[in-house]
């Protein structure tokens, strides 16, 4: 134990330096940090669930967790079970296949919850409206507090939806 | 274009054998009467074939009703045989005994027509789901593409039933369709005793959008964007495929520039795909220092993505006749000079991997497709290549302006044959796009083309194998559009690859395949 600690004190820190950083989404994650301080106690829980995407969406929230964007330092984990959530992203239009298993996964999360739709298919059916397969956007079946359009949105425009889910939350907490 | 000769003629088992080898990489559509048609079929499987596709179509040309169409392919010779079956009524023979793969394809006709096959191995339902009416059969032309009321109260004996593996010890695991991670949707169901997979059986389908349906009575351009919609990391592939089809029925050429510009996406595809594939393996043996070096270049890639087309998954730059726009000169150059300082870096993150023994350990041995599997399974793309068989569809059925590319085989069969293989396909995509981009032409990105009527059959290699579709074209509009993304038939060779494997190393095993959910589901 001590020794980690000499050779600590010898070397410093030796992780790479990165070779990106993007100030618009540092800045973003700094705000939405805030935002989660203040009203989720410094921790916002999110599960995910697609509900018939074309698996674009599922590629840009992984990738919220990669080195680029890591999101986890401000304070957002995705979390394996709905019931540690505090809010559902969804994506794809809901399928007849799973739309069953969207209302459980809806009602297996605890209270206060919110849902997100991510992407254009989760917003309003997409394409899809008004075909056999699909109820059309996540609202059909869930009570979706906030959308994000896009084919599928880049990790910067969900981390903005995020914002403006924070700010919703507030202005209804608030009442303002 | 070369005319397809002995078109729908009828053929009898004694001489369906030169219509593979007659060459010319062509497809062949011959006419099976229902007297000779068990004897074709069984004198196919003595022979070296794979049946890559079976679906239906409803008032095929002439015929009134169904007919069956039965895409086969003899690895080795270019051409694809479609046999033709025109049906009476609405009751088929299977071949589910001959050709194992038929049990998919025979239960999503019966899904998709109500064409029933008495003696089929398996009768449960496959893309409709119990919430499904009876009765309701959505690709038969007299159902109007509508919302329809679903049931969503199911009862105990109407669940889906899965088989049942029983004895002292085994017990039940059952997994999905929501998974832990961001992942899509499927439900395993694992037969297990202590730790070890003793059964797997997927079931699929919870993403059915109904994209075959969706696509009927559109135009060709209408129906690029659905193409692209059928799985978001293989939109190019798709795309391509699709336009290639049509391409094809309207015999129009497709410029060379535009050519080259479509295989350098191709080939971005396969790159970022693989990456992600590679970075997932990696994560799963618990070794994220090593997956990040993938995730970030992975990430760079879908960032070139962005700047070569508009979009990080390349969506809305594949259109008939070509592209929609054309990439600039500069761009192209500086992608170029980007590649050149990637290639480097990709090898130190590989070689990175090779070097941690508690992740080359956990790679090794695991998750074992057999080899004997591949023809029967129609097991395609880096999982047939890992266990030995030299397929590719850049090959064995070229298109576009492929003509040399070289295949990349390993012997182990298992998740780290898998990783290398996909490690060295990426130097190779690089080195090809670099190609490519040195030897490109200035010119046309687009060919004017004026829509015919008729059908054709393409064949796109996607980062996870051979994508096959299929597009009928009766009054400038789409009649028919089958797809049959590699990950159809890949699925099942899941459910062999973890027999006699740990719980805990399925993640893994899933990972070095990284099937698509929407590509089989659509």
């Amino acid at each position: 134990m001590m020794n980690r600690v000499y050779r600590r004190l010898r070397h410093g820190i030796v992780t790479e330096k990165v070779a990106f950083k993007d100030e618009e989404f540092e800045n973003l994650g700094l705000k939405l940090q805030t935002e989660i301080s203040s009203l989720f106690g410094r921790s916002l829980a999110i599960r995910e669930l697609d509900s018939g995407s074309d698996n674009a969406a599922e590629i840009e929230l992984n990738n919220l967790n990669a080195p680029h964007y890591d999101i986890e330092r401000f304070g957002i984990s995705f979390v394996a079970s709905p019931r540690h959530a505090d809010v559902l992203i969804v994506t794809g239009a809901v399928t007849h296949n799973m739309e069953i298993a969207a209302r459980k996964t809806y009602d297996a999360m605890p209270h206060p919850k919110f849902v997100v739709a991510v992407g254009d298919n989760a917003c309003n059916g997409g394409i899809f409206q008004g075909t056999y397969a699909v109820n059309g956007g996540a609202d059909r079946v869930l009570p979706v507090d906030l959308k994000i359009p896009g084919n599928p949105p880049s990790p910067i425009e969900i981390m903005k939806g995020l914002l403006h889910l924070m700010a919703a939350i507030r202005h209804k907490s608030t009442g303002a | 274009m070369e005319p397809f000769v002995e078109q729908n003629k009828i053929v009898s088992p004694a001489t369906i054998d030169r219509y593979f080898k007659s060459g010319g990489n062509r497809e062949i559509y011959l006419t099976a009467s229902e007297d000779s048609f068990t004897a074709i079929i069984s004198g196919l499987s003595a022979k070296d074939v794979t049946l890559i596709s079976l679906f239906c179509v409803e008032n095929f040309e002439q015929h009134k009703g169904f007919t069956l169409l039965y895409a086969f392919e003899m690895r080795g010779a270019g051409n694809v045989v479609i046999l033709l079956r025109h049906l009476k009524g609405q009751t088929a023979t299977s071949i589910a005994r001959i050709f194992p793969l038929a049990v998919w394809f025979e239960r999503e006709i019966r899904d998709g027509f109500g064409v029933d096959f008495p003696d089929a191995l398996d009768k449960r339902r496959l893309f409709l789901h119990e919430v499904y009416p009876d009765d309701f059969h959505p690709l038969l032309k007299s159902f109007k593409n509508q919302p329809i009321a679903t049931q969503q109260n199911i009862a105990t004996e109407k669940e889906y039933k899965f088989k049942e593996m029983s004895g002292e010890g085994v017990y039940q695991i059952p997994v999905g369709p929501v998974h832990a991670g961001i992942i899509e949707p499927g439900h395993f169901r694992f037969s297990v005793i202590g730790e070890t997979i003793f059964n797997l059986e997927i079931r699929m389908f919870y993403k059915h959008r109904g994209i075959e349906k969706l696509a009927e009575g559109k135009t060709p351009e209408q129906c690029v964007p659905i193409a692209e919609a059928i799985s978001g990391d293989e939109t190019v592939a798709n795309a391509t495929a699709f336009c290639m089809a049509v391409e094809k029925i309207s015999e129009t050429a497709v410029p060379a520039r535009a050519w080259k510009l479509r295989m350098i996406l191709l080939e971005m595809e396969r790159i970022y795909s693989h990456m992600g594939d590679m970075a997932g393996m990696v994560l799963d043996t618990a070794f994220p220092t090593g997956a990040s070096k993938f995730f970030i270049l992975r990430e760079e890639i879908l960032r070139q993505n962005k700047t070569l087309t508009g979009s990080r998954f390349m969506k809305g730059i594949i259109r008939v006749g070509g592209l929609d726009r054309d990439i600039p000169e500069h761009t192209l150059k500086e992608f170029s000079n980007y590649l050149e300082q990637f290639s480097p870096r990709c090898r130190e993150a590989i070689d990175m991997v090779y070097k941690v023994s508690s992740v080359v350990d956990r790679l090794e041995t695991t998750g074992i497709i057999r080899k004997e599997l591949v023809k029967p399974l129609n097991i395609t793309g880096p999982a047939a290549r890992a266990a030995g068989v030299p397929i590719d569809t850049r090959l064995d059925h070229p298109y576009g302006l492929y003509a040399s590319v070289t295949v990349r085989t390993a012997t182990g069969s298992d998740v780290m044959s898998r990783f290398n293989v996909k490690a060295t396909e990426i130097k190779d995509s690089i080195e090809l796009c670099l190609n490519l981009i040195s030897g490109i032409e200035s010119g046309e990105v687009s060919a004017p083309i004026q829509i015919k009527d008729g059908y054709a059959l393409s064949l796109v290699e996607s980062a996870r194998g051979q994508n096959l579709h299929w597009v009928y074209i009766r009054n400038g509009i789409i009649d028919r559009y089958k797809v049959c993304t590699a990950s159809f038939c890949n699925w099942q060779a899941i459910e062999h690859a973890v027999q006699g494997n740990i719980v805990p190393d399925f993640p893994l095993i899933n990972k070095s395949l990284n099937l698509s959910y929407a590509g089989t589901d659509l």
